[in-house]
């Protein structure tokens, strides 16, 4: 087994004027849950497309269990699971027929894991694709998936749209299925709720770049945010390292930095002219936030 | 039956201590309390990720930085257990901690319409249940 799964090397795609990947360089260890997060449009579906090799680079390289994705073999390919948000599936075909037809093609395939993924949903095998529920097409889908016993499994919004119960099984099934000890999974969302629970490592994307690669409280921990009072004074923002974003609440400045982390920079506020420095705790949700709203396009 | 302990602790969305640290918070404070007495089995690693609807590596995690902090203790092949208490801390941070918990106390009790005497009174109540608590439980470990 490789140690990096994934890794990318100056990958870019251009579409039109659109840079979606941006010189990107990207190692993602085997083994594990990670966590993709990004604004819309900073390029996680794109470098998922790059990776399986349904797009090609513009320029750059990608390999995928250390073969060039440009050119990946059937048996690399059958050592890969996509479930994508669309949850896209023939839908003029029965249930039985589609799993016969995974079966066939992923000579790994487990029948248990399958049976057990799928006995959360309410999915008849005998039933078209095309009368099954959005959730209950992300419950198939991601039941083959994981039967297909990948050693990475790429999951690209699992869970939109699904209800509590629908959520909760797939969290299960995803962390607690014999799968996850031999897999890699990449999972990507917009729910830091969801994210803090499973993820062992967090990837954010930022217009098509790589902005951090770490393990969740790592990145937490990067991030402060204050509540300072400078006497109703206006803030010099370029006067503050590091500021991801600041607000006048009530007259007290709510600043959010990233990388302040010594106690200096509560010096560095009474030299300002703070009169009073107050730090709050900071969750995943608030620091993702923070972090991605600093570049995040604005009405003009 | 099973001989494990259940553990009774909620990961709230919205705190801002990370969920490793909060799982810690947790069992420190059941084994405080008493729900948790010494010899007590911990659920499995993967038994309180799968209660909790969380990845495994962080209640490890959790476990690990409680076994170093000395609340509980892997026994070969068994799992993990409550141990002994043991104080790990040296009485410098001993005091600051006592300092800090105190201060937190004040700024909540501040705007209450309490007399000093109230409150210590109060105090004192829940601290002597707690020393009882404490003195059962080794009573009946015994």
């Amino acid at each position: 087994m490789t140690k990096h799964c994934i890794e990318t090397f100056q990958l870019t795609k251009t579409y039109g004027n659109k840079t979606a990947v941006n010189q990107l360089d990207l190692a993602i260890k085997t083994g594990g849950i990670h966590a993709f997060v990004g604004s819309n449009g900073a390029g996680k579906s794109t470098l998922f497309r790059l990776l399986l090799g349904v797009a090609s680079p513009t320029s750059g390289s990608a390999a995928l269990l250390g073969q060039d994705c440009r050119n990946l073999n059937t048996e690399i390919r059958g050592k890969v699971g996509y479930v994508n948000e669309e949850h896209t599936l023939p839908t003029w075909m029965l249930v039985e027929k589609v799993v016969a037809m995974q079966k066939h093609f992923y000579q790994n395939w487990d029948q248990n894991i399958y049976e057990r993924v799928i006995g959360y949903f309410d999915v008849d095998p005998k039933q078209k694709v095309a009368g099954l529920s959005r959730g209950e097409r992300a419950g198939f889908n991601l039941s083959m998936a994981l039967a297909q016993s990948p050693e990475i499994l790429i999951l690209d919004e699992p869970t939109l749209g699904l209800d509590v119960v629908a959520k909760q099984s797939f969290l299960e099934a995803l962390m607690f299925t014999e799968i996850e000890k031999d897999s890699t999974i990449i999972y990507c969302s917009h729910q830091m709720e969801e994210v803090e629970r499973v993820a062992d490592n967090l990837v954010i994307l930022e217009k098509g770049r790589l902005v951090n690669n770490s393990a969740p409280d790592e990145f937490v921990e990067r991030i402060r945010s204050w509540v300072v009072d400078f006497d109703a004074k206006p803030l010099d923002k370029r006067a503050i390292d590091g500021l991801l974003s600041a607000k006048l609440i009530d007259g007290q400045h709510h600043i959010v930095t990233l990388d302040q982390t010594d106690a200096s920079f509560r010096q560095k506020l009474e030299k300002l002219g703070a009169k009073e420095v107050q730090p709050m705790g900071v969750t995943l949700n608030s620091a993702v936030n923070a972090f991605l709203s600093k570049n995040h396009n604005v009405p003009a | 039956m099973s001989d494990v302990k259940a553990v009774n602790i909620n990961i709230a969305p919205g705190d801002t201590r990370p969920i490793f640290k909060q799982i810690v918070d947790g069992i420190r404070m059941q084994i405080a309390c008493g729900n948790l007495p010494v010899g007590a089995k911990l659920p499995s690693v993967r038994g309180l990720a799968m209660q909790l609807t969380i990845n495994a590596n962080t209640v490890a995690k959790a476990y690990t930085e409680l076994t170093n902090q000395g609340l509980v203790e892997a026994r070969q092949g068994l799992g993990l257990f409550v141990s002994q208490p043991r104080q790990q801390l040296n009485i410098e941070e001993q005091r600051k901690r006592l300092g800090d918990a105190v201060q937190a106390f004040v700024n909540d009790v501040a705007y209450l319409d309490f007399s000093a005497e109230q409150i210590t009174e109060k105090v004192s109540v829940a601290l002597n249940q707690l020393a009882t608590n404490k003195e059962n439980e080794t009573r009946n470990h015994d």
